[in-house]
């Protein structure tokens, strides 16, 4: 079983709000000097690759498309005791819209060799967008199952506990397959064995370019967005919190209600 | 010195932050609170490769190199000083000395379980009458046939309370002073080896500190470590080492007084503004950044000399000295910065300084570093 | 002159509230610039949905029977609204942002050589242009996207848009698509569906909703926060973190991956307030906030809030509430 995982490096979604900062030109996220992390679910996908290897064996690679530091990406993964990482990081290709980053992806994995499987994560951590999984799935003409918490295979086929509404379902599926994945108690990834990071940290990876993947040009960059960021902004919050004082717990509480009651929420 | 981090060492870090961050800093209070070893978050830490970060991987380490070693320990330390010390006795106390004067049997048997986080180990130096004065060591060993007797008591030991293995130093004979200190690998259970009292401490209060006798404790020749007395040698080298892994200790629990003073003072208001727009409290920490910024740089300038396999007891020394004295005056301003909550043990402020206290004392007081560093000066 | 084609779902009359949402929402759209709302309608039989789609603002509907409609299956779907989209040729096509339309409308956008745009808060025209509002960087931000290209798939929020009302007597026009729809094409079957039992009011429509997160330590406190949600007529939800750790139900989850809701009122309880988890709150009316770190972001988007441990503050609480409640 080879999988393949894509994942994405970020800028960690968890600062506090006041280290949030737009960019006026390029209406994107400054950077400064915040620290990167592999976006949340992805880290999901990756212990569910590796998960699945350690049950029906194969192997895992990490593939990555980012800026030359999304390297760092990758060697956390093989940290994780990935088998393999690509590094795809070619300047112009970063502009690309979702459309124009799964046709990149898709020429790599081919690059690579399709795979079992192929996975994603659920939401991208920053843009959050869901949509990674599907258009992959459409651009290899694979069969996609979204928002799954759990791979198994069966009979030779993938049994998958996908999340909906109201509960979940279990759906079957032959491979290849692309699945996005979900987090849930059975998928919180795990930390990276030291020795497993000395491994990782002189593993050799492949960084594609442009010319490597023999893309074409219509579909990506900048000029191919089929959608333009008109305008981005952060909302205005009323931050004020009323914080309730009180002696004692109960006696907060007690002020809690009754304030809840004066603005007829209750 | 080139302080870029290598990839190895930056994954290091950000593995130990993570470990750090959600699994250990949230119980931090609890286990000062309770005194209770964490054992399940050791154990996790030992599966991680964290109890034998310098151990090559053939004896069940993780092969690193002692500057990340010392990149761990400060993240572990910052989130809990228990951790910190049953991290760093455990690496430096234990694996270290075995690895570096084991014969390869020894290092099989002694090593690889200790290394490989599934047992634990401790070092046993200090005596009720020797502890700066290192060399006087009451507890004796004598020699009968293939095996070694030992007697006596060893006080204030880190880890004692759980350890599979112990390093115990004993004399052949009194009267050649350090020349006749020899080092025992001796494993739990040897009949005679006994866990006789537990400390309450002031602080690092989630690791145990135990009075252990040996009441005619019989170890095979087999379990000597270098020969017949080299066991003060083994003792200062091993020290040399270990007071790098306190001052990555030390710098951990300064970062930690001045992160959470950082917070509290952007957050809590008084005369209408919040305290850090008081000068008072920015020169405050501006002192203790700058300071830790100093002490970091020493502790890692140590492990850079050691892992070049350069003389580094002075550095070690300087490093050990600067960082805990740097921690305490860093948890002390904390204290001062929180006020009055800074004086309750609802707020991590004083567990800070309780913990940073033992790092000027453990390993050899700052007195024996200054000797230390005196008499290097000097020779 | 904007057509919008949205994807119907449910097969009742009324259709479903994310159907009539759309409507809604594809009502406003089109009338700004004189174009026509037409709806998709994938059935295995004959159900009322289609007269009530007309009543609630449909102008014509392209309605598809099939066998293998017979339920959500993404390849038949996918298949099925590419040869509708074809016919219909909308410049808009919106989809719910459910469980389906998320799976289907990337799907969809990438055979029809469309724009994309999901998780949608707000649309309108723009002259010619068609402008998208939706949440960035975790509901940080707010992004106004404009099309660069026809058609763009976009799904909608579900409690986002005013829903259509009926308009009595209204009828449109029902033009009957021939599929060709290969059993072939099914790539992927759902062999078990397992709900999970939901007590009391649905958590998307609830007035007051009570969540839970890490704080919380385990399973055990949630039966208090029940209790809590049963006096004040409200559901129970829960952050990331708890549903994470097995203590409750991922349905139950409140947040970018789970549910966004916008009741009259909030309350978090030992919720820390990671963006995850805020994106799927922010829009509740009246926030409170129960959690012992002060400096907690949760605190920087809530209405009121008690610095304290949930232990000792929510049994009073409960108690008072009670009584306000009954009395």
């Amino acid at each position: 079983m080879h999988t393949i995982v894509c994942i994405k490096q970020i800028i960690d979604p968890e600062i506090p709000a006041d280290q949030f900062k737009l960019d006026a030109s390029t209406k994107r996220q400054v950077r400064g000097g915040l620290s990167l992390v592999i976006s949340a679910y992805d880290q999901n996908a990756l212990e569910v690759a590796l998960q699945l290897r350690e049950k029906v064996g194969g192997k895992v690679t990490a593939l990555c498309l980012g800026e030359s530091g999304a390297m760092g990406a990758i060697k956390t993964a093989l940290g994780m005791a990935v088998d393999e990482g690509v590094l795809v990081s070619d300047p112009p290709l970063l502009e690309s819209d979702p459309f124009g980053v799964v046709h990149i992806l898709a020429k790599a994995i081919q690059k690579i060799g399709v795979p079992d499987l192929v996975l994603t994560g659920c939401v991208s951590g920053d843009t959050g967008d869901k949509v990674m999984g599907p258009l992959i799935a459409e651009e290899l003409g694979l069969p996609c199952v979204t928002f799954v918490s759990k791979v198994e295979v069966k009979d030779g086929k993938a049994l998958v506990r996908r999340i909906v509404e109201d509960g979940y379902e279990l759906v079957e599926a032959a491979f290849p397959l692309v699945v996005s994945i979900i987090s849930d108690d059975s998928n919180v990834p795990r930390y990276s064995k030291l020795k497993d990071i000395m491994v990782a940290a002189k593993k050799q990876v492949p960084t594609w370019k442009t010319a490597d993947l023999g893309l074409d040009g219509e579909r990506v960059g900048a000029g191919a967005a089929r959608l333009q960021m008109r305008d981005v902004s952060i909302p205005e919050r009323d931050s004020k919190c009323e914080i309730l004082d009180g002696e004692t717990p109960e006696e907060r509480a007690e002020r809690l209600a009754l304030r809840l009651r004066e603005l007829k929420v209750i | 010195m080139d302080f870029e981090l290598t990839e190895e060492q930056r994954l290091f870090q950000e593995t130990a932050q993570q470990v750090a961050e959600k699994e250990i800093t949230p119980i931090a209070e609890r286990v000062d609170e309770s005194g209770q070893f964490p054992r399940e978050t050791i154990a996790q830490l030992g599966e991680l490769g964290f109890m034998g970060v310098a151990v090559p991987q053939e004896y069940g380490g993780a092969g690193a190199d002692t500057v990340c070693y010392v990149l761990a320990l400060e993240e572990i330390s910052r989130a809990c000083a228990s951790h910190g010390v049953i991290m760093s006795v455990n690496n430096s106390l234990y694996c270290e000395p075995v690895l570096r004067f084991g014969m390869e049997e020894q290092k099989r048997r002694f090593l690889a379980p200790v290394a490989s986080g599934k047992s634990m180990g401790c070092f046993c130096l200090s005596e009720p009458g020797a502890g700066s004065d290192a060399a006087n060591q009451q507890t004796t060993a004598r020699r009968e046939g293939d095996w070694y007797v030992l007697n006596g008591t060893k006080n204030f030991i880190t880890n004692g309370n759980e350890a599979d293995y112990a390093i115990v130093f004993a004399t052949v004979n009194k009267a050649l002073k350090h020349k006749g200190i020899c080092a025992f690998a001796v494993e739990r259970g040897t009949p005679g080896f006994t866990v006789a009292h537990l400390e309450k401490k002031l602080g690092i209060r989630g690791s145990s500190c135990a009075q252990l006798t040996f009441d005619n404790c019989r170890v095979s020749a087999e379990n000597l470590l270098g020969k017949e007395g080299e066991g003060f040698k083994i003792a200062l080298a091993t020290l040399d080492g270990g007071r790098i892994g306190i001052a990555a200790q030390a710098v951990g629990i300064a970062r930690a007084a001045l992160e959470a003073s950082r917070d509290y003072s952007k957050q809590r208001i008084q005369f209408g503004k919040p305290i850090a727009a008081n000068q008072a409290i920015q020169f405050m920490l501006a002192d203790m950044a700058t300071e830790i910024d100093a002490a970091r740089l020493l502790t890692l300038n140590a492990a850079l000399l050691k892992d070049r396999g350069l003389r580094h007891t002075k550095e070690s020394s300087m490093a050990k000295l600067y960082a805990s004295e740097v921690a305490m005056r860093a948890s002390i301003k904390g204290v001062q910065i929180f006020g009055g909550y800074g004086y309750m043990m609802d707020y991590p402020a004083q567990r800070f300084m309780r913990d940073a206290k033992i790092t000027e004392i453990y390993e050899g007081t700052s007195e024996v570093q200054r000797m230390v560093i005196a008499s290097a000066l000097l020779s | 002159m904007t057509d919008v084609l949205i994807v119907a779902g449910g097969q009742g009359n009324p259709p479903s509230q994310n159907t009539l949402e759309l409507l809604g929402a594809a009502r406003r759209l089109a009338d700004a610039t004189q174009g026509r709302v037409k709806a998709a309608v994938l059935e295995s039989a004959p159900t009322p949905l289609t007269a009530g789609l007309f009543g609630y603002g449909a102008d014509q509907v392209f309605r598809a029977e099939h066998p293998l409609l017979n339920g959500y299956q993404g390849d038949v779907y996918v298949a099925a609204l590419s040869q509708i989209a074809a016919q219909a040729a909308p410049q808009v096509i919106l989809l719910a942002d459910d469980s389906c339309g998320k799976e289907v409308a990337p799907r969809l956008a990438h055979r029809l050589n469309a724009g994309l745009v999901t998780e949608v808060l707000a649309v309108e025209g723009d002259g010619p242009a068609v402008l998208f509002r939706r949440q960035m960087y975790g509901g940080r931000t707010i992004a106004t996207l404009a099309a660069q290209r026809f058609p763009v798939v976009a799904t909608v929020k579900p409690r986002t848009m005013t829903p259509a009302s009926e308009l009595a007597g209204r009828t449109g026009e029902e033009i009957a698509v021939a599929l060709t729809l290969e059993a072939s094409l099914v790539r992927t079957k759902v062999v078990q569906k397992v709900a999970e039992e939901v007590r009391g009011v649905k958590l998307e429509n609830a007035r007051v909703v009570v969540s839970g997160g890490r704080g919380l330590k385990g399973p055990e406190p949630f039966k208090q926060l029940e209790e809590l949600a049963q006096i004040l007529r409200g559901a129970v939800g829960a952050s990331r973190a708890a549903t994470d750790a097995g203590w409750v139900p991922a349905s139950w989850q409140v947040g970018q991956t789970g549910k966004t809701v916008s009741p009259d009122l909030y309350i978090a309880v030992g919720i820390s307030g990671a963006t995850q988890h805020l994106a799927g709150m922010t829009g509740s009316k009246t926030i409170v906030a129960i959690n012992t770190d002060p400096d907690a972001p949760i605190f920087k988007v809530a209405h009121l809030g008690i610095v304290g441990d949930y232990k000792a503050i929510l049994p009073k609480l409960l108690e008072k509430c009670r009584d306000l409640t009954q009395g």
